[in-house]
């Protein structure tokens, strides 16, 4: 399974459950789909800190589980503190402040050479790797280490761990309300695996919305707004629902955050993800 | 120095929390002042930088590794130039996060 070329099926399987995302298939009810949705879970892509990674409880050479979720294949941010390549294999201590790890990339060609001699001590890296142990000690065996050119890209790496920790201890731990986001999730992130509409609407009212969002949301899924290519332009809504902008605007942004809503053909025009 | 050590996300306002430990920041030049670097915080806070720069020229924002000195100075170890823009809004935000709710994850 891990052998030759199939290494990269990994990457695959992660974008089909939307990136980093734990799949949430596991909900499906159909018997059939369940063996290749728990496949799919064990490969799915984490945004880890280190600190998080080498706090895992495990001595063996694997079933690392962090949340609840089984650890394969991580992704992780951080700056190259020191650096040795042999003519086989480039290893790379990465500090992301909360901790080091080793990372090793096994040279297959003469272009990972060129690509891995740019990486320099202080150089800021995005790694993609598989975690392994042995004997206590953790590494990553990288798939792609690459070099930072926006910076922004950091805060968002660590948002993207705080966020996956939320989402596998709090969401997943309350099945009706984990039920709500992975539908929400499921239409907005996998829109092949759209689910159907109505158990999607049904769900849609009760956790995680505000009031006042809840109302937002029900005046753009109106039948006459969620038929208009453009959706509806903030000033509509505010004059509708006698909301002021700027309580309107925070709102719609928190909307927009959870996946309800995304903006159109500009930043003022909204649009309900349903029938998206 | 340990380097082994965690560096916490800092602003201006939890370098207080901080003082003798490791932190990081990103900081945007303003100038210098007698061989000291001042710079502002994400949370508009100046801070002394302290320690001796890169001797490539600094862009607008960069972040300093390095140990709090006191609440408003860093003596900084490490200078990385992140560039002439950088979001500090979402990283003044994941300050506030990994000091408070999910600093299990960081610290």
């Amino acid at each position: 399974m891990y052998g030759g070329g199939n290494d990269f099926d990994g990457s695959a399987a992660a974008f089909m459950g939307g990136g980093f995302m734990p799949s949430q298939t596991t909900h499906t009810p159909d018997p059939s789909s369940f063996s290749t949705s728990r496949n799919r879970e064990a490969r799915c892509l984490l945004p880890l800190t280190v600190k998080q990674i080498r706090e895992l409880a495990s001595n063996d050479e694997s079933n690392f589980v962090i949340d609840g979720v089984e650890v394969n294949n991580v992704t992780i941010l951080g700056r190259v503190c020191q650096k040795e390549d042999k003519t086989s294999e480039y290893t790379f201590i990465v500090d992301d402040g909360t901790g080091q790890i080793e990372c090793t990339k096994w040279i297959q060609e003469s272009l990972d050479v060129d690509e891995l001699g740019g990486i320099l001590i202080g150089v800021y890296v995005r790694v993609h790797g598989q975690l392994r142990g042995l004997q206590g000690r953790r590494f990553i065996n990288v798939f792609s280490i690459r070099s930072i050119t926006d910076f922004n890209e950091m805060t968002s790496h660590f948002i993207d761990c705080i966020y996956v920790h939320f989402y596998n201890t709090r969401l997943r731990g309350h099945p009706s309300q984990a039920q709500v986001t992975n539908s929400a999730m499921g239409s907005t992130l996998k829109g092949y695996q759209a689910s159907p509409q109505n158990q999607f609407s049904a769900h849609f009212s009760t956790d995680g919305l505000s009031n006042a969002g809840q109302v937002i949301l029900n005046l753009l899924q109106q039948p006459a707004y969620l038929a208009n290519e453009d959706g509806v332009h903030r000033n509509v809504i505010a004059q509708q629902l006698n909301i002021p902008m700027n309580k309107l605007m925070e709102e719609l942004q928190s909307l927009v955050d959870n996946g309800f809503v995304y903006s159109t053909i500009d930043d003022d025009h909204f649009k309900s993800t349903v029938n998206a | 120095m340990d380097t082994s050590k965690p560096a916490i996300f800092v602003n201006g306002g939890l370098l207080a929390m901080h003082v003798k430990k490791r932190v990081r920041a990103v900081l945007q030049i303003v100038g210098s002042d007698r061989g000291s670097v001042i710079a502002k915080s994400t949370d508009d806070h100046q801070i002394v930088v302290k320690g001796s720069p890169p001797p490539s020229p600094l862009t607008t924002f960069v972040e300093v590794i390095g140990v709090a000195d006191s609440e408003k100075s860093i003596q900084a170890e490490i200078w990385t130039n992140f560039g002439d823009s950088f979001d500090t809004h979402s990283y003044n935000q994941l300050c506030q996060l990994a000091n408070g709710e999910y600093q299990n994850l960081f610290l």
